[in-house]
């Protein structure tokens, strides 16, 4: 028995990530320039001594998997190493879960072995650094049954947060989910801290949503629930547009975020990669450049994943592209995200350079963009699009590709 | 098959002619290539290559090397059967230390008693190569060698540095020379020996047992066999293999990486070199850096100029840096304006706002290791500070631990600033 278990909500389909999440949950996005968003959740687990962790999974889970494995990058792999929670079928019972609570409630038979004192449910869509067990003391000091971490969100973002009044010694009085208004500050960062047996009580009733028919239920019936406020850096990364703002925003001057702290290192899975090499007319600013890349052209305001090549002449700007990627000669990427193993072909432009107000232009999976093509801010590129799909050589603005198995060419 | 190999890695050496580098770490132990240390070569040729039982001999200053090696995680070498295991030197009857790589392997001789192996692969952690030794057991095999060793040919001018092999065209080895002045051939040993077992133990025993023997596998065991007509053969290697024995050599094959055919593939998908991961985030450049022709390893930041150098992990260049042709080992922080030139400089220093590291012309050597550092370098050790300003010329050594009150004026070419003594 230990006193605290972690269990990590990985199963959300992403749905507002559109292209990047079509095969992979949200939790698997690269970020950062070697991470996966994931990787933070399961630092700030292992550096908070919590060794008891599940992933519950559900949609496009094959590179959680493969990032997660034994749990050995974040020394999880002891005492049973990490543990994945997937949906499964029964003889009498089929279950996709429907919800977050519903997740849970399916699992509770894993839960209910460990016994652990308290569950700590987080969401592996997450990207910041807490030490969980400073959330720990305030549950115990204030004698909660639930403890909430929150943080202070500007007036303008609380229809993306559930909204927590909170009355003295910060009890909350109210959660009100997404309001276009809020009389409080206090965003619930979707984090919670439950004791054992309210948990076991609550989910008897085989709840959907851990907010809606746990949380808020418990909050009306006088549980006593208490706020705990997180001051740094968090981020919710499940939008294309906050997923973009918060990776390039480690490449200003002076970012939030710090990726290098040694006392509370960001570990993730090693890529086993040889140091970057930079050639004669390489020009590199305000970027994060991973182990595995070689780069012959122009980066400014961008992150490269491991392994990505940048040949002589090629621009790219205000962009993120992910492991493996080639930019070929002359060609330009400029305010766009390139998922992994994407080739963009010599001469091929993607968003409009010199323009910084276009839409985000992005480059799904596997993509081959051919030579000289010409994919407009704004456009979205398929996974695993080729030559066919650029019939003209241009993707206008809201365009899309189809997406295409990964075996088109076999079949 | 589980326990079918078994490799011994000599990893004791002293490499004397690295300097300041192998001063207070094995020569195994010494880092290369910007995020490896050379004993990675040898450790991911061996998992590479399906050895997956592994013992590394270590005696001169193991701390280094057993801190790199850990449970051998990034081998894939922390196995439930087999996997690394450090074989340090115990005091016999005798109480000495190892004599030589013969005496090494003889007093662990023990290693083999429960393993099911035919033969024993002896390989040395000195050296850059990949190699895949699965090549070498079927050569041995397919020649029913008992002893085979891997040759490689080196330039005329050089025989003299190395163990040469004569041999039939077969491959059949027909003479053994150590280090000769001169020689009919070029093919030298690479260190890298496969041996029938039972034999191997036998000849061990027998030059144990011999007092004129030092006790080496070039010196005195390989000959005697190839003198007795031992069917002992040599598996000729054509591809890049460096003994990065000299200062020189070291930087040389460091900054071949940099070519733009590098004689070595270090991002070869099907022959990764394994080593430790440091947890470091992806290299950082900063508005005003300029970088051409360099390699750089996760968590350096660049804000100054690097041009035909290597850094390894953590290095930060601040604006108005410049480092050129060297090589910057791990969390060395460059002061502003300083600059940098043919330089060596270990982990953890510091040099000072403005300071001048290999500065001006040659005029001699090394005042205190003449042999080895004459032919422009400078070398600084590791955790030394360098004071602001300071102008320091080549061929000069900075010791390891340096204060920046050890420094009286600027260090002139082929000057010498020792560190505190080295407590053990």
């Amino acid at each position: 028995m230990s006193d605290v278990m972690a269990v990590i909500l990985s199963g959300g389909s992403g749905e507002r990530l559109g292209v990047l999440t079509a095969e992979r949950a949200v939790a698997a996005l690269p970020f950062g320039g070697k991470y996966r968003v994931i990787d933070f959740c399961l630092s700030n687990c292992r550096h908070s001594d919590i060794v008891d962790v599940a992933i519950v999974t559900q949609h496009a889970p094959t590179s959680l998997h493969d990032h997660v494995g034994s749990g050995r990058s974040w020394d999880l792999d002891h005492r049973g190493g990490i543990l994945i929670l997937q949906p499964y079928t029964t003889r009498s019972h089929s279950g996709w879960y429907r919800g977050t609570a519903d997740a849970i409630t399916q699992n509770w038979d894993v839960i209910e072995e460990r016994r652990p004192d308290r569950v700590l449910v987080l969401s592996g869509d997450h990207v910041y650094r807490m030490n969980y067990r400073a959330l720990m003391e305030t549950h115990v000091e204030s004698g909660a049954a639930v403890t909430v971490a929150v943080t202070r969100v500007p007036p303008t973002e609380t229809r993306r947060f559930g909204m927590a009044t909170l009355g003295p010694e910060g009890r909350i009085e109210e959660l009100v989910e997404k309001p276009e208004r809020a009389a409080t500050p206090f965003g619930s960062m979707g984090i919670y801290l439950f004791d054992y047996e309210l948990l076991a009580e609550r989910l008897r009733p085989r709840p959907v949503d851990l907010v809606l028919d746990v949380l808020r239920p418990a909050i009306a019936d006088g549980v006593p629930v208490q706020a705990h406020e997180f001051e740094g850096y968090w981020e919710d990364v499940g939008t294309v547009g906050s997923y973009y703002r918060s990776n390039l925003e480690l490449v200003a001057a002076a970012p939030r975020l710090a990726l290098f702290d040694p006392r509370w290192p960001l570990l993730t899975r090693d890529e086993e990669r040889p140091p970057v090499r930079v050639g004669d007319a390489a020009r590199l600013e305000d970027s994060l450049v991973a182990n595995g890349c070689r780069v012959d052209g122009v980066v400014r305001r961008s992150l490269l994943f491991p392994g990505v090549r940048v040949q002589a002449g090629a621009e790219i700007e205000d962009s993120i592209v992910m492991a493996d990627g080639v930019v070929a000669r002359d060609a330009r990427v400029t305010r766009a995200i390139v998922d992994k193993y994407c080739r963009i072909g010599e001469g091929a432009v993607i968003g409009e350079p010199g323009s910084e107000d276009s839409g985000l232009t992005i480059v799904g999976k596997d993509a081959h963009v051919p030579a000289r093509a010409h994919v407009a801010g704004g456009a979205v590129v398929g996974v695993g699009a080729r030559e066919d799909d650029f019939a003209g050589g241009v993707i206008d603005a809201a365009e899309r590709t189809p997406s295409r198995p990964w075996y088109q060419e076999l079949v | 098959m589980i326990g079918s190999r078994y490799a011994f890695i000599l990893a004791g050496g002293v490499g004397s002619r690295l300097c300041l580098l192998a001063e207070r770490r094995a020569k195994p132990a010494v880092p290369f290539g910007g995020k490896y240390r050379i004993i990675d070569f040898t450790l991911s040729n061996c998992v590479n290559s399906g050895v997956y039982d592994v013992g590394v001999l270590t005696q001169y200053r193991p701390v280094s090397l057993n801190r790199h090696i850990g449970s051998g995680r990034p081998w894939d070498l922390d196995r439930l059967h087999g996997g690394v295991q450090i074989l340090q030197p115990s005091p016999g009857a005798d109480r000495e230390w190892y004599l030589g790589t013969a005496d090494a392997i003889y007093r662990n001789l023990v290693h083999l008693r429960r393993r099911r192996v035919d033969e024993v692969l002896v390989l040395s952690g000195d050296h850059v190569y990949t190699m895949d030794y699965n090549v070498l057991y079927a050569f041995h095999a397919a020649n029913r060698a008992t002893a085979t060793v891997a040759v490689t040919e080196v330039p005329e001018d050089q025989v003299h540095h190395f163990g040469i092999l004569e041999t039939e065209p077969n491959g059949r080895v027909t003479g053994f020379l150590e280090k000769p002045k001169k020689a009919s051939s070029r093919l030298a040993s690479m260190g890298v020996y496969l041996f029938d077992r039972t034999r191997l133990i036998r000849w061990l025993v027998e030059d144990a047992a011999m007092d004129q023997s030092s006790h080496d596998f070039g010196k005195d065991l390989l000959p005697r066999l190839v003198a007795r007509g031992e069917a002992v053969f040599a598996y000729r290697f054509n591809r890049y293999w460096q003994d990065v024995g000299t200062l020189d050599s070291y930087y040389e094959s460091n900054l071949q990486l940099l070519s733009d055919k590098p004689p070595i593939a270090l991002d070869d998908p099907d022959w990764i070199i394994h080593t430790q991961s440091a947890d470091r985030p992806p290299v950082r450049f900063a508005p005003g850096s300029r970088v051409a022709n360099s390699m750089i390893a996760n968590g350096c930041r660049v804000e100054g100029a690097v041009e035909r150098s290597i850094l390894f992990p953590g290095v930060h260049v601040p604006p108005g840096a410049e480092v050129r042709d060297s090589i910057v080992m791990h969390d060395t922080r460059v002061g502003r304006g300083a600059w940098l030139d043919r330089v060596i400089i270990d982990k953890e220093v510091e040099i000072g706002e403005g300071a001048r590291v290999g500065s001006g012309q040659v005029t001699s050597a090394n005042l205190a290791c003449p042999d080895h550092l004459s032919s422009g370098l400078t070398v600084v050790g590791k955790g030394a500070h360098v004071p602001d300003g300071i102008r320091i010329g080549r061929n000069a050594r900075i010791g390891a631990y340096v204060r920046a009150s050890s420094f009286g004026q600027d260090v002139p070419c082929g000057g010498v600033v020792d560190g505190p003594e080295s407590k053990h």
